[in-house]
């Protein structure tokens, strides 16, 4: 696949992966309709629909607060601040973003803010010291594909559609348990296996769909980066050197793991399925590596072995 | 007999919102377009800045270069005077290829290479270098956009008569396309 033809079908399979999260959504309102008639139901909606509004206007500040991390200015790190800046020209975007720079020796970045204009990213100490000027250009690129793409916004929108189907399904859940739907005037047996059904089915459901969204965004953030710099093997080399590193981060939580360049979260933490890897938030690293590789023509040597199988 | 009006009635709505969504877009389009070009230009502008400053710096340890210091002044006085897309990016293609000859003119005065202000230059030229690209990078992907919308059916249908034209792509000259100048920190 070209670039452009990988920026479009990943534009188009997050349409889709949109759709499927308001089928979801309305599957839970029919289940609340069939369990309880439409008033109650409505009443659960519109507490969820509150809560996630809230959630998602909160959500921007939260995520500064939980990397524990601090602002630079051009003198502090000038190599990681022109390459901010560059890539921000590059991306068109008005405003170099706010950089911040992360006391952790574990190698990772993230980009952050719902709109181009407040966006800012972070890099760790560990990165800057891992990665040379053309990498760090490459992974600063990815970041600011994530904030020209509108990435955080949608993943944010994202996790918050997860929040409100989790809890209308919680809410749905204990009030079977405790005989409500008293009031039920449809006491259809099959609507009941059906609502049940929903009920443990749409919060997974919707905690995949956020995965496999968010897995597509880091393969559209890629291809853009490598439009951002005309270079995909800076990126390519990046990603192997980040692959061949181990170290989790410190400071990291599951809710903020698909913003990261690559994913913070190790086996060691219990955090990932071994299973199937539909519930990571990242692409395997070996997997992005040769999309670059496809897209610039060059190979590099494949990752570490150790290193590869810890990625899945 | 009703059904065929709310057909109609569909059918005008439908249009008009095609419309609508096509003139935002084109327009959208272009003003990235503008954009992209006053970022080239900012860039442009800084480099032409900072070249009296290297002159004179330069000047200071290696008298008798003239030839270098007068081509590097034409190439800046012509990007000063540029007015066409055409003609920013001829002078601009011209700076690299004086700006290089400079750098390794000096890389013969170990004491030039010494002082700090000139290092600072270098690297600093080297950083505008790298933002000029970054900018022509952006101009010439969303002239791509803007000029395949205008192109592919059915918005090529109405972007003529909207007042739509298609945008120039800014091109150097073939070889310093091929090999951009490197400003080498390392010596």
């Amino acid at each position: 696949m070209t670039l452009q033809q990988q920026i479009r079908s990943a534009r188009l399979r997050t349409i889709l992966v949109l759709v499927l999260f308001f089928i979801l959504m309305a599957l839970i309102v029919a289940a609340v309709r069939v369990a309880f008639g439409g008033g109650w139901g409505l009443v659960m909606l519109m507490v969820a629909i509150g809560y996630g509004i809230f959630g998602y206007v909160a959500a921007g500040s939260i995520v500064a607060a939980t990397a524990g991390a601090h602002k630079i200015e051009k003198a502090d790190a000038p190599e990681l601040f022109n390459s901010v800046e560059n890539a921000a020209i590059a991306a068109g975007l008005t405003k170099t973003p706010d950089i911040y720079i992360i006391d952790d020796p574990a190698p990772n970045a993230f980009a952050a803010g719902r709109t181009p204009d407040k966006a800012y990213v972070a890099a760790t100490t560990g990165i800057l010291q891992l990665l040379d000027k053309r990498e760090l250009e490459g992974v600063m690129a990815h970041e600011m594909a994530h904030v020209r793409n509108r990435d955080v916004r949608l993943m944010t929108l994202a996790a918050v559609m997860v929040g409100v189907i989790t809890m209308v399904a919680d809410m749905l859940m204990w009030s079977l348990f405790f005989g409500g739907g008293r009031n039920n005037d449809n006491n259809n047996p099959l609507g009941a296996i059906v609502a049940i059904a929903a009920i443990i089915l749409a919060p997974i459901g919707a905690a995949l769909l956020q995965m496999s969204l968010s897995r597509r965004r880091e393969y559209l953030a890629d291809a853009t980066a490598a439009e951002l710099t005309g270079d995909p093997e800076g990126l390519a080399r990046a990603l192997w050197k980040l692959g061949s590193d181990q170290r989790p981060l410190r400071k990291v939580n599951r809710a903020t793991a698909h913003m990261w360049i690559e994913s913070p979260l190790r086996d060691n933490q219990g955090l990932r399925s071994g299973l199937t890897g539909l519930f990571d938030t990242h692409p395997p690293l070996q997997d992005r590596i040769a999309r670059l590789e496809e897209m610039g023509g060059f190979t590099l040597p494949p990752v570490p072995k150790g290193a590869a199988e810890a990625q899945h | 007999m009703t059904i065929v009006l709310i057909l109609i009635v569909v059918l005008i709505i439908l249009i008009g919102l095609w419309f609508i969504l096509t003139f935002n877009g084109l327009v959208r389009l272009r003003n990235e377009v503008a954009q992209g070009l006053s970022s080239i230009d900012v860039q442009l502008k800084r480099r032409a800045d900072l070249i009296p400053n290297l002159v004179e710096t330069v000047k200071g340890y290696a008298t008798h270069e003239t030839a270098a210091f007068e081509s590097v002044s034409n190439a800046r006085a012509k990007a000063l005077g540029a007015t066409t897309l055409d003609e920013k990016a001829a002078a601009d293609g011209e700076m690299q290829k004086a700006v290089g000859k400079l750098f390794a003119i000096a890389e013969a005065y170990p004491e030039l290479r010494a002082v700090e202000a000139f290092t600072q230059l270098q690297t600093e030229l080297s950083d505008t270098e790298d933002k000029i690209a970054a900018a022509r990078r952006y101009y010439n992907t969303t002239v791509r956009s803007y000029n395949t919308k205008q192109q592919t059916i059915p918005t090529s249908l109405i972007a003529g008569m909207l007042g739509h034209q298609l945008a120039e792509f800014y091109r150097l000259d073939d070889d310093a396309d091929r090999e951009p100048v490197k400003v080498d920190l390392s010596a």
